[in-house]
């Protein structure tokens, strides 16, 4: 799949729920690997989804089971792109970004933002139609560090 | 998020059995590790062989149960962690924090090499 491929999309939609999160991981695995990511990029992409939406069902939707998260996973032969959107209140993203890593590092929590920035090429946060959605992208690399597109 | 845990020598090895997610699974290995504490079990190996992946608030289960070992003067090590995990404890830089074992036989004697 070259540079001007068509983006291919897909759409979760799961409940608040923690355990369709292993549902998250099978999809991405298996389209990744579809698309041709290497075995680290599938990983790689894997973790950051999947703390995304932990982070989406924790702390945006409070488990609340009434409210859902929208997963959309687009691959253009080039990037993946994942958005993950909540209906939560949301949080203060920039001071969060700003900040990064826990100042204790005994602390049980803040390093979410740490394993979703390591294990992408881009993380932004916006607020979109009353939730928080992150996205994150990820430039596929061929096994041996070549470009595909090239 | 399945725990079983049996003794080796001086130490307790839970074997995790799921997925290292938070939720329900915080309480549980809270009063898992408070039963060892109190039966005082503190030397303690994480199995980490059938956990497929982990996430932040996983990382704040493990490092819950870091917390009360130490202070009850023992330890956490963890043992056959995945690629895929190891990663994870490398970037959050809790490497520094977990001592990680390729086999049961060296994260169960490094309790006494400590002295433990």
């Amino acid at each position: 799949m070259g540079k001007n491929a068509p983006a291919e999309q897909m759409i979760l939609n799961i409940p608040s729920d923690l355990k369709y999160l292993g549902a998250v991981d099978a999809a991405i695995q298996d389209l990744a690997r579809e698309f041709l990511f290497s075995s680290d990029d599938i990983n790689d992409v894997s973790t950051a989804l999947i703390e995304a939406c932990s982070n989406a069902i924790e702390h945006g939707n409070r488990f609340a089971p009434d409210k859902r998260v929208l997963v959309t996973l687009v691959f253009n032969g080039m990037n993946f792109t994942a958005r993950v959107k909540d209906q939560g209140v949301g949080f203060d993203f920039e001071k969060a970004l700003r900040e990064n890593l826990p100042t204790d590092p005994m602390s049980e929590r803040g390093r979410g933002l740490m394993i979703m920035r390591a294990f992408t090429d881009g993380l932004t946060f916006s607020y979109a139609d009353g939730g928080l959605q992150v996205e994150l992208t990820k430039r596929r690399v061929a096994d041996g560090g070549s470009d595909p597109s090239e | 998020m399945k725990v079983t845990q049996r003794e080796v020598g001086s130490a307790v090895v839970l074997d995790l059995n799921g997925k290292l997610t938070g939720g329900p699974d915080a309480d549980m290995f809270r009063d898992v590790f408070k039963a060892l504490v109190d039966q005082g079990k503190k030397n303690i190996v994480v199995n980490l062989e059938k956990v497929s992946w982990i996430n932040s608030t996983g990382l704040g289960i493990l490092i819950s149960g870091y917390t009360s070992v130490r202070r009850a003067g023992g330890d956490l090590v963890v043992m056959h962690a995945s690629e895929r995990i190891e990663s994870i404890l490398y970037v959050t830089k809790l490497n520094l924090l977990f001592k990680s074992y390729e086999n049961e036989d060296e994260a169960v004697k490094s309790f006494s090499q400590a002295g433990r």
